[in-house]
């Protein structure tokens, strides 16, 4: 009997500690609450987001809420986070939706409660969207062509308009992967000395990208430049060049900045790859909320400056 | 054999500790924000705690056998996809359903007989099949979300009966079938018995492999009606859906009070389990707790809930002596 009221006194204790210590008075304050919903928060991309978001909430006075499903492919999870976000009334949902059509029924949710959706990075499925009924506020991210286009740019003035260029593409008819590719092409067509001798895709995968890179090489031992839509696959063919003795004879350009790839930029065993840019979209996206709560009109789509790393 | 006055005793101990918790949680919400205790809010976590709510349904029975379930996660993901490839050859929604629920009463069979006809221990048996059904899931959709379904299919997880919102609805039909099978029936008390002394229970001469079986078919079965509700709830049919659900589903019914080593727990203990997992939830949303800490915090109510379960036997098996 002792035993149980010790167990039950310390489940009361535990409870009351743990919601005084959270509870920070929603009503105290008369600030408004803006929410963020991203797709995870175990990913160095989304916490930059939320710093970015955070800053600027200080400096406009908006109490800002950060919330995230713990996997990232979990749309069911990240649907019931704006259900209960719906019910704590903010007054503009932030969101990096985790299924671009799965999420739709709770956009459609966000728009019956009134409450403005702020769609961040990735975009919510038009189609979807339009037949359920639903609206968005903005789209704030980075235009992956232009990416493309900034790469393309990058290597025609590196190598003084003349080369022969590989391609590694990603997943054929994914979206991201597809407009860089756009971008890269439209870029180099205005050279015609910048010679486009192989344009393979490899998945996005760095063992494909290895394989494929291989292949080429095989095939044109002379090309001077490599384009890969991601970081991934730029590094599989850095390893790739490196095994076939070419060192640094070929330019290789990727996608993303992630760290591993700006190790090889620092090391100079890579050209350059194009970084986009979280914090500021996180910074921009709350700057929107802040506009929506004032009842000023946004545009509906708010692109995010990208830039290149040497 | 357990007498019968014993097991109510027992059922009733585990029922107080854990309804105790839930108000405690709820009181406490109650007390830190003024978004808690509406009416839409209440509802809308209601809604929240069915999806795995109504795996945990056939995770109990399992449990209470002495078993467990790994493959229910991947289960949600294969009827999912069945019932979305089949809408999207336009079967009708009623037959898309049943055809679902047939392949996770299947699956959940095929695991039963690994694990009563085979060598196989349930863990061993069920983590194949959640490898295996996964598989089939990704291989079906081609890795791919199916979606954009016909309405009727929408209104499960959309339509209100009185106000109440039909996953609800339909959880607590489920919950109250699964009470009285479990109460009332030879069934329900030949699952106590097999999880409370196996062998005794074959020498009192009761099928148990045949009712093993089944049991874990049940288990299938309410995957499937939770790939059900999943699919109206996000309009599409993901071969990656479910993820973790098995394990979610294991700490409702471990909240709830059922013994992992089988024989003791009930129905009604589980669906509290459900609901305290989903208000924790829905609170530390509601709060603005960070995501880091709701994961150690809904870590932390495991641990209590598990230590009250502890105690309260404790004190059961003293006052029974």
């Amino acid at each position: 009997m002792r035993a149980t009221l010790s167990v039950r006194r310390f489940l009361v204790l535990t409870s009351a500690l743990l919601i005084a210590g959270c509870n920070r008075g929603p009503d105290a304050t008369a600030r408004p609450t803006v929410a963020l919903v991203v797709k995870t928060l175990n990913n160095q991309f989304f916490v930059d987001m939320e710093a970015g978001a955070k800053a600027a909430a200080d400096s406009l006075g908006l109490e800002l809420i950060v919330q995230a499903p713990e996997r990232e492919i979990d749309v069911e999870r990240q649907m019931q986070i704006i259900e209960n976000l719906i019910q704590r009334k903010v007054r503009v949902l932030m969101l990096v939706p985790n299924g671009s059509k799965e999420i739709v029924p709770a956009v459609v949710k966000a728009n019956v409660a009134r409450i403005p959706v702020v769609v961040v990075d990735s975009r919510v499925d038009d189609g979807t969207l339009k037949a359920a009924g639903g609206t968005v506020a903005t789209f704030i991210g980075s235009d992956n062509e232009d990416g493309g286009r900034m790469a393309g740019a990058y290597l025609i003035e590196r190598l003084g308009r003349t080369a022969r260029v590989a391609i590694l593409e990603g997943v054929p008819g994914h979206e991201t992967a597809d407009a860089r590719l756009r971008g890269f092409r439209k870029a180099l067509a205005g050279s015609p000395a910048m010679q486009i001798v192989a344009s393979q895709p490899a998945n996005m995968e760095r063992d494909q990208a290895f394989n494929v890179t291989q292949n080429i090489l095989q095939a044109h031992p002379d090309i001077t430049a490599l384009f890969a839509c991601n970081d991934v696959m730029a590094l599989g063919a850095l390893e790739a060049i490196a095994a076939a003795g070419k060192g640094t004879a070929i330019s290789v350009v990727g996608f993303d900045a992630q760290d591993d790839a700006r190790k090889a930029i620092t090391e100079r065993r890579m050209a350059a790859t194009i970084a986009q840019n979280p914090r500021e979209m996180g910074r921009l996206a709350v700057l929107t909320a802040h506009r929506l709560i004032h009842g000023e009109s946004v545009p509906a789509e708010q692109p995010v400056a990208i830039s290149l790393i040497r | 054999m357990i007498s019968s006055s014993t097991l109510r005793r027992i059922v009733r101990g585990r029922e107080s500790g854990t309804t105790f918790g839930l108000l405690v949680l709820c009181v406490g919400l109650w007390i830190a924000t003024p978004y808690f205790a509406t009416a839409a809010n209440l509802s809308n976590v209601a809604e929240q705690s069915a999806v795995i709510g109504v795996i945990a349904i056939g995770m109990t029975f399992v449990i209470l056998t002495g078993g467990i379930d790994l493959s229910v996660g991947s289960l949600v993901a294969l009827v999912s996809v069945v019932i979305g490839s089949a809408l999207q050859r336009g079967v009708p929604v009623f037959a898309a359903v049943a055809i679902g629920l047939l392949a996770g009463v299947v699956s959940g069979a095929l695991n039963g007989l690994m694990i009563t006809r085979g060598p196989l221990p349930p863990f061993i048996a069920t983590l194949g099949m959640m490898s295996v059904a996964r598989g089939a899931a990704l291989l079906l959709s081609d890795g791919r979300p199916i979606s954009g379904f016909p309405d009727g299919l929408r209104a499960l997880a959309t339509g209100e009966v009185f106000g109440v919102p039909a996953p609800v609805v339909m959880m607590l039909t489920l919950y109250l079938l699964a009470y009285l099978v479990l109460t009332r029936t030879v069934f329900g008390r030949y699952m106590y018995a097999i999880g409370g002394n196996e062998e005794a229970t074959v020498l009192a001469g009761v099928n148990v492999r045949r009712w093993k079986t089944v049991v874990y078919a049940i288990s299938g079965l309410s995957a499937g009606v939770c790939a059900v509700l999943l699919v109206a709830r996000l309009n599409s049919a993901q071969p990656i859906a479910g993820i973790g659900y098995e394990l979610d589903a294991i700490a409702a019914v471990v909240i709830g009070g059922t013994s992992l080593l089988g024989g003791s727990g009930s129905v009604i203990g589980t669906l509290i389990g459900a609901l305290i997992m989903s208000v924790l939830r829905n609170g530390l949303n509601l709060l603005g707790v960070s995501s880091y800490l709701q994961q150690v915090a809904i870590g932390v109510v495991i641990i209590a809930a598990v230590l009250i379960d502890m105690a309260l036997r404790r004190r059961v098996q003293r006052s029974s002596r």
